[in-house]
């Protein structure tokens, strides 16, 4: 009985979403529909709380065979997704309001939501391709949402970027495939054992480590990311920064092969990118002038981290179990507090007076929580570093330079302590527009406790260090944000910002591509020229002389009556000769 | 006691050939009784082949066969593949001439119009069902023959000129073709389609000469393929009305082509004789060619039907690489495109034919908005837009998944190199069509709007247009169901190329 519980819940997560979108055609159900817009993801969050690890729903018609199932890890992911859906939907039923384009982001809403659960359950290729797809392409309306010149151009380099992702994803999928038994038929979990003994195995991660990486903000593949996230409306950012960008995460832990062989050459490849995503976000972003862009850039850098810790494992195949909880971990951590770190800008562009009037000390408290908490020294975070700092250490063989991991990654904290700062100190200035609704007040605020309480609310999570040891490290979490906040202060007092504009080095391609489409249109232009002289002899060529014609004529009948006469004599003669020959 | 099984093929050829027979015979006004005469010959028609495809499943033997002269023979056999592909005929034929009724209502010259219509699919039927290559050429002439006067059915002057490059291309294609099919009847005598039995057992010195007469079939099918260098009349045809535009490319002139170049490698040379030859690969190389050719092409158009011709070539190329590449799967990959093409394409065709007539669009820039006016054309239209880019769950992605593994299976890797190209700028070029659709303001009044009580559009042209829409999403979302196209396609290279 339970299983089958579970079963509907794992079809009923991703379908609840559409069924709604498709609902909403009803034009009677569209006031209801929007009324009951956060409420699509409840499946999804009761099937993260509740469902049985290892329950499976196998489609057997639907594509070629799917089969969606709940397991420890993306369990993990499912939790947080479905928890940020819940809370950005909550902020967009009130930001929606008076909104001109309110339906069709609606719509794309429900799609994105159900591509994203889609992913995150998916056990086979086919199916998790196509929630994937789903999930960018329906992204884009969510991006484009406000129609400025600024949202159409970020809308654009996000779907160049996103489709030539798709293009690396699926030429990974199509040459791991290959090397599993049933090369139509292949789920997920087959994918890390077929890649690991591949002969073109280099290729094979190459291209899902860089297909996945665009989603998931890698450096120099970031580049759509710091312009698309801080476009999109309040709760779709929130979205996009938290959940979506985590499905690229999700996408190496499944398709990678993790924990089966020791690759030091991409281990070290992978760990240097996440480093440079890391630092470099953080020194970008703290150049940046709108808070949003500024919480982009953190989300690359965060993603950065999160990097470091797959490299590890392609080092370390031993470390992979605990590894694989501590990045789930840091994503639901990561996750929630970004969530409510966007959100929180849409409160401080609504929230009025209360920004400076009694109760502001509260409401700036609030607002720098979860940035604390990314930090490291609050609740969630805490474990989260202290889980991925000590699958570093837990590392049988290491290589000598992984003894200064712990230093980089308080390094990076000071990163993300910088990065906060300057959020908030961007926040203070904010637009301010009409007063927050009730909805959206709800929708921040049951985030930020999702961020804050998240881990002691799921038990089920796969804490790695129990508690003393990770109060034991709280003076290493403690130390990069006192020391962040400190260069904060003074740099807000010594340095000028530097003027980086957001998509940093996508400027001067632009500027390259710009250049080479000119150059291309001249070349095809004097190729054409050159061809004229030889197109017009072949046309004269090939003219024949115009006859006579005329419509509804008698002689247009006639000519039709006897084409149908020729035909039907044909008819008669191939009856007689079928019968008689 | 009449044997019905080997009149059921020609049954099926008639159908239609009766209906144009009768509808050339009607007077102009007669738009009832033409209706009628019309739905009722597809219905028949798709009934009788229903019937027929039950008995393939069950190895019943369809075929009608008389001897012309000597060593010549007339023959009509249902076997999977030819069930494949006259199901798909008449499936989209009963739905375009739903649409054609609708399209040209009130339009002078519709009796002409449907008898040389019907006269196509029948032509196109017994192209499916010919069970030699004389009466597949047969069949592939009257083809020719009957869409030329589809082509300039406008009559205006763009139409005649479109209409003499179609047919210096075709009836050249033609000629080239007879060539070879003589050729082979010289070497041969009368080549049956039988998995290439007859020409392995001929002496290895006429090997060069068999590989010549390859190319020449190649070549003269390649023209309606609209294959690289053989492609020019497919854009020009495009004047033509939509529901000839939607016919000529989902099914039968581009599409006899492709089923022509099945034909000859698995049924005329046999697979493995033609890889033996070293004939594949060049094939492999021309289809890619015409794949990046025809999108990189459509990048450039601002036309919608013209932007769509292009696509067509990219498209059609699918399928002669599926069959080019040297294995199951990959053969079941071109196989299932051969449908799969078929009911996507229709269904873009039948959408740039509602914007036409309804706000009277006919550029890309002008359909700033439509989504608005036009919800339902415009949902049709990303399915068919996302299905050609090969996104799953649709049609174009079960195309693409098995053309991929097929090629990587065949050692041709680069192959997924040119297609993962393909879907980029596939991509390159719908997406822009669909940002304008959905999220564009209208810019100025339509050009040239009707129907404006319609929500959307005069019901014959949705209906048809939906219900397409909807076949590409089942062929794609339920394509482990059985009798889907990808079942058929695997029951047909089960059953005939896998002994």
């Amino acid at each position: 009985m339970n299983a089958a519980i579970d079963a509907f819940g794992l079809v009923l997560a991703p379908a609840l979403p559409l069924a709604m979108l498709i609902a909403w055609c009803v034009p009677g159900f569209r006031g209801r529909i929007a009324c009951w817009l956060p409420y699509a993801a409840v499946p999804a969050l009761l099937l993260a709380l509740g469902g049985e690890t290892g329950a499976v729903a196998r489609l057997d018609g639907f594509l070629f065979g799917a089969v969606l199932a709940l397991d420890e890890l993306n369990r993990v992911f499912l939790a947080f997704t479905a928890l940020l859906w819940l809370g950005a939907g909550w902020h967009a039923r009130g930001y929606l309001v008076g909104d001109p384009h309110a339906d069709g982001f609606r719509l794309l809403w429900f799609a994105t939501m159900s591509g994203n659960f889609g992913l995150i359950l998916a056990q086979d290729v086919a199916s998790f391709y196509a929630a994937f797809a789903l999930m960018t392409f329906a992204a884009y309306g969510l991006v484009i949402h406000s129609r400025t010149a600024e949202a159409i151009r970020a809308g654009r380099i996000y779907l160049i970027m996103a489709i030539l992702g798709e293009g690396l994803i699926l030429s990974g999928l199509l040459f791991a495939a290959i090397g599993v038994g049933t090369p139509l038929t292949v789920l997920m979990s087959e994918l890390p054992g077929a890649i690991a003994v591949s002969s073109r195995r280099d290729l094979i991660i190459a291209c899902l480590f860089a297909g996945f990486g665009i989603k998931a903000g890698l450096p120099l593949l970031h580049l759509w990311l710091p312009l698309a996230h801080p476009v999109a409306p309040v709760p779709a950012s929130a979205v996009l920064s938290g959940a979506m960008i985590k499905a690229g995460l999700l996408g190496w832990l499944t398709t990678l092969p993790l924990g089966l062989v020791s690759l030091p050459g991409w281990s070290l490849t992978v760990m240097l990118t996440g480093f440079i995503g890391a630092f470099g976000a953080a020194l970008i972003g703290v150049n940046q002038r709108t808070p949003k862009t500024v919480l982009a850039y953190s989300s690359v850098s965060q993603m950065g981290l999160m990097t470091v810790g797959v490299g590890a494992a392609l080092q370390v195949p031993e470390a992979w179990p605990v590894l694989a909880s501590a990045i789930a971990l840091y994503a639901l951590h990561h996750g929630l507090a970004k969530g409510a770190l966007f959100l929180g800008v849409g409160i401080a562009g609504h929230a009025g007076g209360r920004l400076s009037g009694p109760q502001a000390p509260w409401l700036w408290f609030a607002l720098a929580l979860p940035g604390l908490s990314l930090a490291g020294p609050m609740i969630s975070g805490m474990a989260a570093k202290t889980s991925l700092k000590a699958a570093f250490e837990a590392g049988l063989q290491l290589p000598g330079w992984w003894a200064q991991l712990p230093l980089l990654m308080g390094l990076a904290a000071i990163g993300t302590t910088a990065l906060i700062a300057r959020h908030l100190w961007l926040l203070r200035a904010i637009e301010q527009r009409d007063a927050a609704t009730r909805s959206e007040w709800l929708g921040w605020g049951f985030t930020l406790a999702a961020s804050s309480l998240g881990l002691v609310l799921l038990p089920w999570l796969p804490v790695p260090t129990p508690w003393p040891d990770a109060l034991r490290a709280l003076p290493d979490l403690i130390w990069p944000v006192l020391a962040g906040g400190l260069l904060a202060v003074l740099a807000h007092r010594y340095l000028k910002v530097w003027p980086i504009p957001s998509g940093d080095v996508l400027i001067p391609i632009e500027g390259l591509i710009r250049r080479f489409r000119i150059g291309w249109r001249k070349t095809v232009r004097g190729m054409h020229q050159r061809l004229q002289p030889i197109r017009t002899r072949l046309s004269a060529w090939l003219r024949m002389p115009d006859s006579a014609r005329e419509h509804g004529s008698p002689l247009e009948h006639a000519g039709r009556r006897d084409t149908g006469l020729v035909f039907a004599v044909l008819l008669v003669l191939m009856l007689i000769a079928l019968v008689f020959g | 006691m009449i044997d019905w099984n080997a009149w059921l093929p020609l049954f099926v050829v008639g159908t239609s050939l009766v209906a144009a027979i009768g509808i050339f015979l009607l007077q102009e006004h007669r738009h009832t009784l033409r209706t009628t005469f019309n739905l009722g010959a597809a219905l028949l028609k798709l009934a009788l082949l229903v019937w027929m495809a039950v008995g393939v499943l069950d190895e019943v033997r369809h075929e009608t066969r008389f001897q012309l002269v000597e060593g010549v023979s007339f023959i009509l056999r249902a076997d999977a593949l030819g069930i494949m592909f006259a199901g798909l005929s008449s499936v989209l034929w009963l739905f375009t001439t739903i649409y054609a009724i609708g399209y040209l209502e009130n339009a002078p010259n519709r009796s002409r119009f449907f008898a040389f219509f019907s006269l196509c699919v029948a032509s196109t039927v017994g192209i499916a069902l010919a069970g030699n290559l004389f009466t597949f050429f047969l069949f592939y002439e009257l083809l020719t023959l009957s869409t030329y006067p589809l082509v300039v059915h406008r009559g205006t002057e763009k139409a005649l000129r479109a209409g003499r490059v179609y047919l210096a291309y075709t009836l050249g294609g033609g000629a080239v073709l007879l060539l070879g099919v003589a050729g082979l009847h010289a070497l041969a005598g009368d080549v049956e389609f039988a998995a290439g039995a007859g020409l392995r057992a001929l002496d290895p010195a006429l090997h060069p000469l068999l590989s010549v007469i390859f190319v020449l079939l190649i070549m003269g099918l390649g023209v309606k393929a609209a294959l690289l260098p053989l492609h020019g009349w497919l854009p020009t045809a495009m004047v033509a009305p939509a529901p000839v535009s939607a016919l000529l490319h989902a099914v039968a002139v581009v599409k006899a082509g492709a089923f022509g170049i099945v034909r000859v490698v698995y049924d005329v040379f046999g697979i493995e004789f033609a890889w033996r030859l070293g004939l594949l690969e060049p094939l492999v190389w021309l289809a890619c060619a015409t794949i990046l050719y025809g999108s990189i092409r459509a990048l450039a158009q601002s036309d919608l039907k013209r932007r769509l011709a292009f696509s067509t070539i990219s498209q059609v190329s699918y399928i002669v690489l599926g069959i080019a590449l040297f294995g199951p799967v990959g053969t079941v990959g071109g196989l299932v495109h051969l449908l799969h093409q078929g009911l996507m394409k229709i269904t873009l065709f039948f959408c740039a034919g509602n914007y036409a007539e309804t706000l009277g669009v006919h550029r890309i820039d002008e359909l700033d908005g439509a989504g608005r006016r036009m919800p339902a054309t415009s949902v049709a239209f990303t399915i068919g837009a996302f299905g050609m880019i090969g996104l799953p769950p649709l049609a174009g992605f079960v195309t693409k998944w098995y053309l991929g593994i097929g090629a990587i299976d065949a050692g041709m890797t680069w192959v997924v190199a040119v297609l993962i190209a393909s879907s980029l700028l596939n991509a390159a070029y719908f997406l822009p069509i669909l940002h304008r659709i959905w999220f564009r303001p209208q810019r100025a009044a339509w050009p040239d709007e009707h129907f404006r009580d319609c929500r959307d559009t005069h019901p014959w042209l949705l209906l048809p247009t939906l219900a397409t829409a909807s076949f590409s999403v089942a062929a794609g979302l339920f394509a482990g169901m059985p009798f889907s196209p990808l079942y058929w396609a695997e029951v047909v290279v089960l059953r005939e190329y896998l002994p």
